[in-house]
């Protein structure tokens, strides 16, 4: 029996001084053990959506939301912002924005000083912290120093200390080169597993992110419009995401009469794929030509 | 800049480093009061060997008279526009004085924040009662200092690719076009004031509940002698006339 | 050397060292040939943004030198080589500042000097060709994302440099965006423009690119075509790349001897050898 963590109905959302609808028609369940690759066109609502489950709207942005909505018992209209940060974790887009520390160090403690937790307590989720992410020599460190995959990097740190049940991560790799990327959504989805959480990740290199969702949902002007197991809902809103190379080439090969399976998105895996399917399509053809002699 | 640098933190292992913020506070503020107060000349050179033994004790000696020289030009300008205007012994006694007076002033609270983190400037703040978000204000400020001098330079250098033009020409041109720089870097700056608004709700800051702190500042009998021998001190001058 | 192999920036053994120690390039000798396009690749912190921050003077060389049509970029100034070298910055809101969009485009027109009746051309043209005409009126900071950035690449077009710099033009871009922004540099390749990608998206950089630069810790580590250089995986790891998804599927498949070269750049090229060699397994048939 899956637990859901999430619960979100009819929701739409308008924002302040705004004439149109945000979102409308959000109907969302978000499940433990769950990493929710959220995807769309620039502007269809997807980083308002995620606002959503941390409280920011309707609490820092005003505006109307609308709907039945349900983030781990809490509702955002009734629970301030600073309410949700034991709960939900967010890491932003821009790692400068969201370090407010000279130190690493300080950086961690933050969120549990806001939290009212004891200075022992802190001191000790801090060096496990350090542990876990491999930056103990990080630990005086000024942020502005660090190189933006490591900056990421503690910002993470600095959520996940707080031990939240879901994290939200909005395009969080904008700014990496494309093996820091790949680092960090691999840490991302290692640490959903480690802690059992709900990770939503806007993403839009899907090159590099597809591989690890484990769900794709797709938003186009203000609505959810394909939600399901990554491959297939790719391949069906792909006018609008873009799919990946190795997705486009899938496409072709099985439009040709040649599908090969590619539940894992990974371009080596499907290499052995189709591997597999010409030794086994050579086989077939030793076999066929044997009979043929035989006969 | 180099008389800037004189301001960074760095960190030493000394006696003067040991003590609590709010204690070298306190003892730069005592120093530039003195200062301040007297007009005697003795007094001024009395203080200003005070700061520079504490510079000493604090293993800080090369960085303030580095920060010193850097601001060499400021002082002799000091002294020139006060010597002018009484061009006699007098007048050259009151333009040093003017002078050291200065210099004890930059020295002294150099010192303080070569040897003090932003970190503990807003511990030491809210130690003596001022509320959070002040003081985390205060560090915010200190940590966003060299992202904003970025900004100013990646705004400078897209307009400069543009044309426009800010290393030659009239004067009155040049400052016209560092207007420019305004409008991108203020709407840029805003909306970086509103993400990190946002990231630090989304991080619990103004929760209901009373927040900790990991460090706490700590008075010991070392702050105790410092601030009872600093009174003493001023004492003792203002007992034999100094002041 | 012919009009075609002229070589319009010439990077000259070239150090630069930042005011606080840092050496960002450490001996970079290259070129840019006028009319083709060039990606300079790499890991961020690798020179990248140092090195075109050279092509119009905004940096100058500690050491070595840069030609840009001939002219010393150490004796020239930067609004006159940034007439020759158009460079759209990576965030176009560090830039905007006009009342509207039609003004934000005639403002480098106007600093460089251009009179007002040619100015209303040009800017309408631009305005046009990056499809944003109908904003002419509005204020710049209406606009979306995608817009804003096309309105950068409008604002260099406009006063026609030869040379069109372009500093992550994909980084946080959608899928639509990045179409559209291939279709703006098919364009300017159409008008003849030079121009320079600084990028890391491997994807992106396969389609159009004639020739790709990595820069590795202020040098430059490999030079060459796209299938040469992106299949080269000491230089991709070196240069904190990935290899493009379809390189890495053909190295495997070139790895069991079903491929006899694994530079497959492009679907239609790799589907179609899959395809055949499917086929030929099945002795003709089409399913297995």
């Amino acid at each position: 029996m899956r637990e859901r963590l999430v619960y979100l109905r009819d929701v739409s959302y308008r924002y302040p001084d705004s004439k149109t609808q945000t979102l409308q028609n959000i109907n969302f369940d978000g499940y433990r053990d769950e990493i929710v690759l959220l995807i769309g066109p620039s502007g269809c609502g997807k980083s308002t959506l995620a606002r959503i489950f941390n409280g920011l709207i309707p609490n820092f942005y005003g505006g109307q939301l609308q709907g039945e909505i349900d983030i781990a018992g809490y509702d955002p209209r009734k629970t301030p912002t600073a309410k949700f940060a034991k709960t939900v974790g967010f890491v932003f887009q821009n790692p400068e924005n969201q370090l407010f520390f000279n130190t690493v160090e300080r950086e961690l403690a933050f969120g549990l000083e806001n939290l009212g937790v004891p200075p022992a307590e802190i001191r000790k989720k801090i060096d496990e912290a350090l542990r876990e992410y491999g930056i103990e020599e990080l630990r005086q460190r000024s942020p502005f120093e660090l190189s933006s995959g490591q900056q990421q990097k503690v910002a993470l740190a600095s959520v996940m200390i707080m031990q939240p049940q879901i994290l939200i991560l909005d395009e969080p790799t904008a700014n990496l080169d494309p093996l820091s990327a790949l680092k960090m959504i691999g840490l991302i989805a290692k640490k959903t597993r480690e802690h059992r959480m709900l990770t939503i990740l806007i993403e839009h290199r899907l090159e590099i992110a597809l591989q690890f969702a484990t769900r794709v949902v797709v938003m186009n002007e203000g609505q959810i419009i394909a939600d399901g197991p990554p491959l297939e809902t790719v391949l069906k809103t792909d006018y609008i995401v873009g799919a990946p190379p190795m997705v486009q080439l899938s496409k072709k090969l099985q439009s040709s009469g040649f599908p090969v399976n590619i539940d894992k998105l990974v371009p080596e895996a499907m290499a052995l794929e189709i591997i597999r399917k010409l030794s086994k399509g050579g086989l077939d053809e030793r076999k066929r030509r044997e009979d043929n002699r035989d006969r | 800049m180099e008389a800037l640098r004189a301001f960074k933190t760095i960190k030493k292992d000394s006696l003067y480093d040991r003590l609590d913020p709010r204690t070298r506070f306190f003892l730069s503020t005592v120093l530039a009061f003195l200062a301040i107060y007297s007009s005697r000349l003795d007094t001024q050179l009395i203080v200003l060997t005070c700061v520079l033994s504490l510079s000493f004790m604090a293993k800080r000696v090369r960085v303030i008279l580095r920060g010193l020289y850097g601001s060499l030009f400021l002082l002799v300008l000091i002294f020139t526009l006060n010597f002018i205007f009484t061009p006699n012994l007098q007048g050259a006694i009151y333009a040093l004085v003017m002078t050291l007076r200065f210099t004890t002033l930059i020295t002294s609270f150099a010192l303080f924040f070569n040897s003090t983190s932003p970190e503990e400037i807003g511990i030491a703040l809210e130690g003596v009662g001022v509320p959070r978000d002040f003081s985390l204000l205060i560090n915010m400020s200190f940590r966003f200092v060299p992202t904003l001098a970025n900004d100013i330079q990646i705004v400078s250098d897209a307009l400069r690719s543009r044309g426009l033009e800010l290393e030659k020409g009239r004067l009155y041109n040049r400052i016209k076009n560092y207007v420019y720089l305004l409008v991108p870097l203020i709407i840029f700056e805003v909306r970086r004031s509103m993400m990190i608004a946002e990231a630090l709700e989304a991080r619990g800051y103004g929760l209901d509940v009373k927040p900790t702190r990991l460090v706490s500042l700590k008075f010991t009998w070392k702050d105790c002698l410092a601030i009872v021998l600093a009174l003493l001190g001023t004492f003792l001058l203002y007992f034999f006339g100094f002041l | 050397m012919s009009e075609s192999e002229e070589k319009i920036i010439e990077i000259d053994n070239v150090y630069y060292e930042y005011p606080e120690g840092i050496q960002a390039l450490r001996g970079v000798t290259n070129y840019v040939l006028r009319g083709e396009i060039v990606a300079i690749m790499g890991e961020n912190g690798a020179g990248k943004t140092t090195l075109i921050k050279h092509f119009n003077g905004l940096l100058k060389p500690t050491r070595g030198r840069i030609k840009v049509k001939d002219k010393d970029t150490r004796k020239t100034s930067v609004a006159e080589l940034s007439r020759i070298v158009g460079i759209v910055f990576q965030n176009p809101d560090h830039q905007l500042f006009a009342e509207t969009v039609f003004d934000e485009v005639a403002f480098p027109l106007r600093n460089f000097g251009f009179p007002e009746d040619v100015i209303e051309n040009r800017v309408k043209w631009a305005l046009n060709i990056l499809e944003l005409y109908q904003y002419c009126d509005k204020s710049p900071f209406m606009l979306s994302v995608g817009e804003r950035k096309r309105l950068a690449i409008a604002s260099v077009l406009a006063y026609d440099p030869e040379v069109i710099v372009l500093d992550e033009p994909t980084a946080g871009q959608d899928y639509l965006q990045k179409e559209k922004i291939s279709e703006i540099i098919k364009l300017l390749k159409l008008m003849g423009k030079t121009i320079v990608l600084v990028t890391h998206d491997v994807e992106f950089v396969t389609m159009y690119v004639q020739r790709i630069i990595v820069m590795s810790q202020g040098k430059i580590i490999a030079e060459g075509p796209p299938h040469r250089v992106l299949t080269d995986y000491n230089v991709i790891r070196r240069g904190n790349l990935l290899p493009p998804q379809l390189v890495r599927i053909s190295r495997a498949l070139y790895g069991k001897s079903l491929l006899d070269r694994y530079d497959y750049l492009s679907v239609e090229d790799l589907s179609r050898e899959i395809i055949s060699k499917m086929r030929e397994a099945n002795g003709g048939t089409s399913s297995i």
